[in-house]
C-alpha cells in the first residue's frame, strides 16, 4: 500500500555497526519508549481515557508522531473527558454540563473501546452532527411552566457558554500541540488528519462565528508550511480543504476564489516552476470567471493575459515542464472545450484556430533561441495535430514535413522516450 | 530485454541472496530504536517483505505458520486489522493482512481461526462514504483515494466487491482526474504518481479503464523519467525508487511501458541496492528499507529482469497469487 511513513528518504547509507555505547543508548531509549507504550496500553485496554493517559500520549507522540493508535487514544481522551458533553445545550445533557475534565466515566469510554470500530464512524455523519448544542433552542418546547422554563433557559445558556469556552480552549491547546510536530514531520499524514479532526470538532461544538475564527487561522498555517516547502502536497490539500470549509454554509462562509487565485499569483511569482501553484490556478479559473460574471470580452481578455504570462515565462524557462503543462491547460481550453473546463465557451472555431495558430507561431520563434529543448518540439508537434483536428482535416504536406522534422528532433534530444516517438510516427503515418 | 540485462556490469547484478537475508533479518532487529518506532507499519512491512521474497523466488523464506499467526493476532472483533497487536484497526493494515493471507493461501485459516472473510469485508464496506463513494482509512474519517484503492484491492481478493457501491466509487475516482490526465488524493488535488496508481488500479479492478485518458496520462507518466534513468512522482521533483512502482505499474496498466527507457530504469534501481547487506534505497547511497526494497524489486519484475517472478501490476502481489485467487 501507498504509505510513506516509516520509510527512509534521503538518509545517507552508513554502516549498521554500532559501538557498545551506541547500542546501550539505543536500548535505553527503547526501554523508555516501550515503558510509555505499556502504560498507555494498560490503561486504554481497560477503557480508561483519563488525563493521565492524555499526558502519556503527549510524550509518546512527541517521540513518534506516526503512531496512529496513540492519536486515536488522544481523540478518545478528549471526547470522554476534556470536551464538554457532545450536546451541551440539549435537554438531556444539562445535568452533566458541569462535568469536570477528570470525570471520565466508564459509560462514555466503553463505546470507544479499541475493537468497536464497526460502529458508525463519527466523521461519516454530516459535519454539523451534534451541533445542536450551543444555541439552546430546544428549550422553548420543554413541557414546563413558563417561569421554570425561563430559568432553565438562563441556566442552559450559561452552561452552553461555559461549554463553548472550554471546548474552544481545549481545541486551541490541541492545535498548538501539533504545530512543532508538523514542523518536524511535514509529510506525516496522521498529524494532518488529527488536525482536521480537531477542526471538525470546532464546527460540531462551537457556534459558527467562533468556529470560523478557529478555521481562519489555518490559512496562516497552510501558508507557513508552503513557505517551507512550496510543493508539499499535504499542505496544498490542507489549504484546499480549509478554504472549502471556510466557504461552506456551516461556517457562514462565502467564496474565497479571488484571494486564492491571488495566492497562486504570489506563489508563481516566487517560483515559476511551482506546478502545484499552476495546478491550483487551473482548478480555480473556471469558478473565478463564473463568479466574476465575466462576459465574452472579459473572458477573452483573461485568456490573453494568461497566455501572455505563460509565454513570457517560457521565454526564460523553456525546459520547465510545469510551464508547459499550464500552457497545455490553456490550449486544451481552445481545442477540447467539451472535455476540459471552457474558459471561453463563446469562442467560434475561427477564434480557436486564430488563438492556436498564434501560439504555434510563438513557439516556432522559441526554437530560434532554443534549438535543443525537446519540450518545444513536443509542443509544436502536439499543437499542429490539434490545429488539423480543429479544422477537421489531414496535415498538409508542409505541416507533415514539420511533424517529421520535429519528431526527428524529439528522437535525437530525448531517446529515453523512443517508444513514444515510434508510436506517434505510426499514429500519424510519418514513416517515409 | 533480458539480453541487455545480462550485459550489465557485475555491481549492477541483482544481489538476490543479500536481499533475502536482509528481509529475513527484519524481525530480529529488536535492539534498534527504529524497530519500535515503526511498529505502526508492522503488518504493512510483513506484506512488503513477503512480497519481495516471493518476487525473489524464495516464497518459503519466512515461516508460513508464524506469518499467519501474526496476521490473525492483529485482527479486531470488527473484522479490521491493526498494524500490530494492540494497534487500532485501519484500512491500510487490513489490506496488507488480506494480501498476506492471499499470498500464503490462508483464507481458510481466516475462516476457522480469525473473524472470517465476511467480517473483514464488512469492516471495509463500513468505511465507504455512501454519499461520495470514497473511503475513509478508519472510523476517524480521513479520506483519500489510497483507501478507495485499498478497499477495492482487498474486497476483490476476498470476492466481496459487491458489498460496496462500486459505481459511486468509480465516479469519485473520475472526479479526481486532472487536465494533465493524472489523478490526485481527492477532487481538485494535484496529480501525483502514487495517487495515479491507486486511481488507475481501482478503475482497472472495477473494469472501468475506459474512463482513463490513456494518451495524456501515458505522456505525463513517461515524463517522470529523468536524466539518470530514475522516475519522479511529480513534475520538477527528484527521482525515487518507489516511483519505479507507482509510475511503471500505471504505465503497464494502460499499455505504455515502452514509453520509457526500461534499461536505464533497471540500472537506476540496481544502483540503489546495498549489494553487501541487501535492501534497496530511494536513491543511490542512501539507507535501505523494506518499502523501497519491495517497490524496487516489483519495478524490476515489471521490467522482466531475469530471475524475478512476475508481479501483478494492479495488486503488487505475485502474479501466481492473483491468478490463483481471482481465477
Amino acid at each position: 500500500m501507498a504509505d510513506q511513513g516509516g520509510s527512509q528518504h534521503g538518509i545517507a547509507r552508513t554502516s549498521r555497526v554500532r559501538t557498545d555505547e551506541q547500542r546501550q543508548r539505543d536500548l535505553d531509549r527503547i526501554a523508555k519508549y516501550r515503558d510509555l507504550e505499556d502504560q498507555v496500553r494498560a490503561l486504554t485496554a481497560k477503557g480508561e481515557y483519563t488525563p493521565a493517559v492524555f499526558q502519556l500520549t503527549s510524550k509518546l507522540l512527541r517521540l513518534n508522531p506516526e503512531y496512529y493508535t496513540i492519536w486515536n487514544a488522544r481523540r478518545r481522551c478528549l471526547i470522554s473527558g476534556s470536551f464538554s458533553r457532545p450536546s451541551a445545550g440539549s435537554s438531556c445533557s444539562r445535568a452533566s454540563s458541569t462535568t469536570s475534565p477528570t470525570a471520565t466515566t466508564a459509560a462514555s469510554s466503553t463505546s470507544y473501546s479499541s475493537s468497536s470500530s464497526a460502529t458508525t464512524p463519527p466523521a461519516r455523519s454530516s459535519p454539523t452532527a451534534g451541533k445542536s448544542g450551543t444555541t439552546a433552542d430546544p428549550t422553548s418546547d420543554t413541557p414546563e411552566t413558563d417561569e421554570s422554563a425561563a430559568a432553565d433557559t438562563d441556566t442552559a445558556a450559561t452552561a452552553a457558554a461555559e461549554a463553548e469556552t472550554r471546548d474552544l480552549s481545549v481545541l486551541k491547546t490541541e492545535l498548538a500541540f501539533t504545530i512543532p510536530l508538523l514542523l518536524d514531520s511535514p509529510k506525516c499524514y496522521w498529524i494532518w488528519s488529527y488536525r482536521l479532526w480537531l477542526l471538525q470538532q470546532a464546527i460540531a461544538r462551537l457556534r459558527p462565528a467562533v468556529a470560523r475564527g478557529v478555521w481562519e487561522e489555518e490559512l496562516g498555517l497552510a501558508s507557513k508550511m508552503l513557505g517551507k516547502d512550496r510543493r508539499n502536497f499535504h499542505a496544498w490539500g490542507y489549504r484546499r480543504h480549509v478554504v472549502a470549509q471556510l466557504e461552506s454554509a456551516a461556517l457562514r462562509g462565502r467564496s474565497m476564489v479571488e484571494p486564492e487565485f491571488a495566492y497562486t499569483d504570489k506563489m508563481i511569482r516566487t517560483d515559476l516552476s511551482n506546478f502545484s501553484a499552476w495546478h491550483s490556478r487551473s482548478r480555480l479559473i473556471p469558478r473565478l470567471l463564473d463568479e466574476r460574471g465575466a462576459d465574452a470580452a472579459a473572458r477573452r481578455a483573461f485568456l490573453d493575459n494568461e497566455l501572455q504570462q505563460i509565454r513570457e515565462a517560457l521565454n526564460v524557462g523553456p525546459e520547465d515542464q510545469s510551464l508547459w503543462y499550464y500552457h497545455q491547460f490553456l490550449v486544451l481550453n481552445l481545442v477540447a472545450p467539451d472535455k476540459h473546463p471552457a474558459m471561453t465557451p463563446d469562442f467560434t472555431r475561427e477564434d480557436r484556430v486564430a488563438y492556436l495558430t498564434r501560439e504555434i507561431d510563438e513557439i516556432k520563434e522559441l526554437v530560434e533561441d532554443y534549438d535543443d529543448v525537446k519540450l518545444i518540439y513536443e509542443a509544436l508537434f502536439e499543437y499542429t495535430v490539434y490545429y488539423c483536428q480543429l479544422e477537421e482535416r489531414q496535415p498538409e504536406p508542409s505541416e507533415r514535413a514539420g511533424l517529421v522534422v520535429w519528431l526527428g528532433k524529439l528522437r535525437e534530444l530525448d531517446p529515453m522516450r523512443n517508444g513514444r516517438w515510434a508510436d506517434l510516427e505510426r499514429e500519424y503515418n510519418l514513416k517515409d | 530485454m533480458s539480453q541487455s540485462f545480462n550485459q550489465l556490469p557485475e555491481e549492477l547484478q541483482l544481489a538476490t541472496s543479500a536481499h533475502v537475508k536482509c528481509i529475513q533479518s527484519l524481525d530480529s532487529r529488536k535492539d534498534e530504536y527504529d524497530y519500535w518506532l515503526t511498529e505502526h507499519l508492522r503488518l504493512n512491512g510483513l506484506y512488503w517483505g513477503l512480497t519481495a521474497l516471493h518476487l525473489l523466488g524464495k516464497p518459503d523464506a519466512l515461516p508460513r505458520a508464524e506469518t499467519i499467526d501474526f496476521v490473525l493476532s492483529c485482527q479486531h472483533e470488527s473484522g479490521g486489522f491493526g498494524a500490530a497487536p494492540g494497534h487500532d484497526a485501519h484500512m491500510l493494515s487490513t489490506v496488507s493482512a488480506v494480501q498476506i493471507l492471499a499470498t500464503v493461501d490462508a483464507f481458510d485459516e481466516l475462516e476457522t481461526r480469525g473473524k472470517g472473510k465476511a467480517q473483514v469485508g464488512q469492516y471495509i464496506a463500513n468505511l465507504q462514504n455512501r454519499e461520495t463513494g470514497t473511503f475513509a482509512g478508519d472510523e476517524w474519517g480521513e479520506e483519500d483515494t489510497r483507501f478507495l484503492y485499498g478497499a477495492f484491492n482487498a474486497l476483490s481478493l476476498l470476492g466481496l466487491l459487491d458489498l460496496v457501491d462500486v459505481d459511486k466509487a468509480v465516479n469519485h475516482v473520475a472526479a479526481c482526474a486532472n487536465f494533465d490526465g493524472g489523478y490526485g488524493v481527492s477532487p481538485g488535488a494535484e496529480s501525483h504518481s502514487g495517487q495515479i496508481f491507486t486511481c488507475v488500479a481501482a478503475l482497472t479492478i472495477a473494469g472501468r479503464q475506459d474512463l482513463v485518458d490513456k494518451e495524456r496520462l501515458g505522456r505525463w507518466l513517461s515524463e517522470r523519467q529523468i536524466a539518470g534513468g530514475g522516475l519522479n512522482g511529480r513534475p520538477e521533483k527528484k527521482e525515487d525508487v518507489c516511483y519505479s512502482w507507482w509510475v511503471l505499474s500505471s504505465l503497464e496498466m494502460i499499455g505504455k511501458t515502452h514509453w520509457i527507457d526500461k534499461d536505464q530504469l533497471a540500472a537506476f534501481i540496481l544502483r540503489c541496492q546495498d549489494p553487501e547487506r541487501g535492501g534497496i534505497s530511494d536513491r543511490p547511497g542512501d539507507m535501505v528499507d523494506v518499502w523501497h526494497t519491495v517497490f524496487g524489486l516489483a519495478g524490476l519484475s515489471l521490467l522482466q529482469y531475469p530471475g524475478l517472478q512476475p508481479v501483478d501490476e494492479v495488486y503488487c502481489m505475485p502474479k501466481s497469487t492473483t491468478a490463483r485467487v481471482l481465477g
